[in-house]
């Protein structure tokens, strides 16, 4: 999944990469009564970063991104789950929320905010997370690179794993067979 | 507008059905794909004909609505939809490489299960 | 603290937490071991507490039922929920005990306790459409074990087992829908009220058999279980263990609620056919069996079996023939995961679980042996181990309504039980052969076999303690079928929302 060696296309990524998560983070904010929220906002950051890769290469993304996927979809399921988990220590039911309304808030004027925004902010990071880590180990698979990155392979697999991209590159000329 | 839907889910289902029997890998993922689309239809319908109502957006219009919970319901669907299928394609890949084919008769041409080591 | 969703929510908090752990480790096991515990106690509180109160109910973002998503917790949900709870503690110490931590996958764990989640919030959701949602949980959960550990040639048997769970809950998704059109509402207690009127309209039958044909396919019931035997095998012995106890029996007490709670109780034809499909699991399940030359084959096969005889019981629909399911429910979960483990420690010692290549484990490790005769003749249902109790309790049932032929089957699949059973202990125990090696050097064999012992002093106890365990039973097939008492409780929720009245 190298993308093409244009430098107008990896010039024109890196200003459309901010201008998609402007669109993602006002996604995220309006989702509690308009269309939007944590999941499409998460789609749409995580199509960002994906056109980072096509752009700069998938093998590159690791040390860009400085973070592993799928830690951060755990830190997303964890505040999602303690926004529901919290009024519980209240007393009050699972997954009950609660709104304020702020008045005069700088630059803003009135706002109102509430437990659901902390709720969509995990929903955020899970799909981001989820969302390319999917595609990426994909995209590096196919690639004939090791699916997962040696800090990743220090969590995620078992020392008794053989990776499959050992044995199998992308091009080196195995039979297909693709007829019915 | 129902008949017309009722029409078009019948034609996904068939479709689905048909790929998903076949023995290509991509056809059997996009089988699988056109299956829970015909499905997440099917929920869309039952919220009624929506001639003349509104979107159900809080704010907005004053007419009838339409039943937003099928939606919401579908919304669901499809954000479980994306991980299954995404778990598949994975899957399907891994067979790939594993098994140098694409062929799903390929693959369990040799099955004898009734003995395993 | 609202009781009734922590079953929930620990496992996935727990889930989460070994996530971020990163690396197997022994206090990352102990961590897992105590939040097992912890499910385990909360579970047994939960069953304490339902059996002398109504049922449970939270509702979710307190939005009152029928608008909001309620949690309810019934006698039956928290004897499934202990029932989970127990399995999971009991396979995940197996688990410690046949490999160290080294070489431990990072990721079962975590996804051990993503499927447990799934299992608990399917036993406790009071809403078809939330049902659907713990399945997929249970399910993603379900087949990312099933492929995490598995070798080239195993990993072909996952395409089949995903390909037909996918086709089950799209029909799902869809029963969903129609339920919602049909009923305007999804959730169970208010489905329960507006069906008792329309019993006679055709649709609600339709529904019933669409949703017949989904929860059949989860529990494994003829002709909808080619998913099951070739699948379970690939599993390493712990998860197996779980897998085995727990996967299919959600389906059967999807089908005890669905039909007990929810539809109108005088669907005769569709709890007639459920029988009759019951009885032909029961022998192809049983014939299945006989047909597999390795432990684990046989054992995955004879779940179908034993599938069949609680799925008799729920179609004969007679409270005391829900009890009787309910019974072989508890006696089923503890028996068949004890005896993968069993399996599993017995093809640790011998390095194969084939038959032909299996012996001496008899003269060199008696103990297993002991333990495997238990559950296998408790499987095979004689007295006065559990699954004996269950036996009659069902068979006593048809015999009142005259089942003739299904009693039939039903004796004489466990007749073909008992037989496959001894099959598996004249090979592995009682035979002797020269050249299979007996590796009793190997230290963790003992360790897991006394994890077994724990299971099975369990499965004596409902054996020899039949009579109070039928009584718990009794109690849980009565509160399952009182509609009205559901309804009422769910409804009595004060919360946000009109609560609409009975």
């Amino acid at each position: 999944m190298m993308g093409p060696q244009s430098y107008i296309f990896e010039r024109l990524v890196r200003v459309v990469f901010f201008l998609v998560n402007m669109v993602a983070l006002y996604l995220l904010l309006r989702g509690h009564n308009w269309p939007g929220g944590g999941f499409i906002a998460g789609l749409a950051s995580a199509s960002s970063l994906i056109l980072l890769s096509l752009a700069l290469g998938v093998a590159a993304m690791p040390r860009i991104l400085r973070f592993d996927p799928v830690r951060l979809a755990a830190a997303g399921l964890l505040v999602a789950a303690l926004t529901g988990a919290a009024p519980l220590l209240a007393g009050r039911p699972f997954l009950e929320h609660f709104h304020t309304h702020l008045h005069g808030v700088p630059l803003l004027g009135d706002v109102h905010v509430g437990t659901p925004l902390l709720f969509d902010l995990g929903v955020y990071l899970l799909v981001v997370g989820i969302a390319c880590k999917l595609i990426f180990v994909l995209a590096q698979s196919t690639q004939g690179l090791r699916a997962l990155v040696a800090e990743e392979e220090r969590r995620y697999s078992s020392p008794l794993e053989q990776p499959l991209e050992e044995t199998a590159g992308p091009d080196d000329g195995k039979e297909r067979t693709d007829a019915d | 507008m129902q008949i017309e839907t009722a029409l078009l889910i019948g034609v996904l289902f068939a479709c689905a059905t048909y790929l998903i029997l076949q023995n290509s890998f991509v056809k059997i993922l996009f089988g699988f794909i056109v299956l829970s689309n015909a499905a997440n239809l099917v929920l869309l319908s039952m919220s009624g004909a929506p001639d003349g109502r509104e979107a159900p957006i809080a704010g907005q219009g004053a007419g009838p609505m339409v039943d937003p919970l099928p939606q919401a319901l579908i919304l669901t669907a499809i954000v479980i939809g994306f991980g299954v299928t995404a778990y598949l394609v994975v899957l399907l890949y891994r067979l790939f490489l594993d098994q140098k084919t694409t062929n799903a008769a390929e693959l369990y041409a040799d099955q004898d299960t009734s003995e395993h080591t | 603290m609202n009781l009734a969703i922590q079953p929930v929510l620990l496992p996935l908090l727990t889930a989460v937490a070994l996530l971020f752990w990163g690396r197997p480790s022994p206090g990352r096991r102990a961590f897992t071991a105590i939040s097992a515990g912890a499910q385990l106690v909360v579970a047994g509180f939960l069953i304490h507490l339902t059996y002398t109160q109504p049922p449970l109910v939270m509702p979710m973002g307190n939005w009152a039922a029928p608008y909001g998503i309620v949690v309810v917790a019934d006698l039956l949900a928290a004897i499934m929920l202990g029932l989970s709870s127990f399995t999971a503690l009991a396979t995940i110490l197996y688990g410690y005990c046949e490999a160290s931590p080294r070489i431990e996958h990072p990721l079962r764990l975590p996804l051990v306790q993503f499927l447990v989640t799934g299992i608990n919030l399917a036993f406790l959701t009071g809403d078809l459409f939330n049902l659907f949602v713990a399945f997929e949980v249970m399910l993603i959960a379900s087949y990312a074990l099933l492929t995490l550990e598995a070798d080239n040639w195993d990993v072909k048997q996952a395409f089949p087992y995903l390909a037909i769970n996918l086709v089950g809950s799209t029909l799902f998704l869809c029963g969903a829908g129609f339920a919602y059109r049909l009923f305007g509402t999804l959730n169970f207690a208010d489905i329960a009220l507006r069906a008792r009127a329309m019993s006679d309209d055709p649709r609600v039958t339709a529904l019933a058999l669409l949703l017949l044909v989904v929860f059949g396919l989860k529990a494994g019931v003829f002709p909808l279980y080619c998913w099951l035997p070739n699948s379970y095998p690939i599993l390493p012995a712990p998860v197996a263990g779980l897998y085995s106890g727990m996967l299919t029996k959600v389906g059967v007490y999807v089908l005890l609620r669905v039909l007990g709670t929810v539809l109108p109780h005088d669907l005769a034809g569709v709890h007639t056919l459920l029988a009759w499909l019951a009885g032909a699991t029961m022998i192809f399940g049983v014939l299945g069996a006989i047909s597999r030359n390795f432990i684990r084959g046989i054992l995955s096969y004879h779940i179908l079996s034993q599938i069949g005889f609680m799925v008799l019981a729920i179609g004969l629909f007679t409270p005391f023939a829900f009890a009787a399911c309910i019974f072989y429910i508890i006696h089923h979960i503890i028996v068949k995961s004890s005896l993968f483990l069993v399996g599993g420690t017995a093809a640790l010692l011998n390095r194969t679980d084939n038959l032909d290549r299996m012996g001496n484990l008899w003269r060199q490790t008696p103990l297993l042996g002991v333990l495997f005769l238990l559950q296998a003749l408790s499987l095979a249902g004689l007295p006065p181990l559990s699954g004996f109790w269950g036996k009659y309790a069902i068979l006593v049932v048809g015999l009142e309504q005259r089942e003739f032929v299904l009693v039939g089957l039903a004796i004489l699949a466990s007749i073909l039980t008992l037989f496959s059973m001894l099959k598996i202990w004249n090979a592995a125990f009682w035979g002797s052969s020269e050249e299979c090696e007996v590796c009793v050097w190997d230290w963790r064999w003992l360790r897991m076999s006394r994890v077994v012992a724990g299971m099975v002093a369990v499965s004596l106890a409902i054996g020899l303690g039949a009579e109070g365990v039928f009584r718990v039973a009794n109690r849980a097939a009565v509160q399952v079928l009182d509609q009205e008492a559901y309804a009422r409780a769910v409804f009595s929720v004060t919360a946000k929302g009109t609560p609409a009245g009975p």
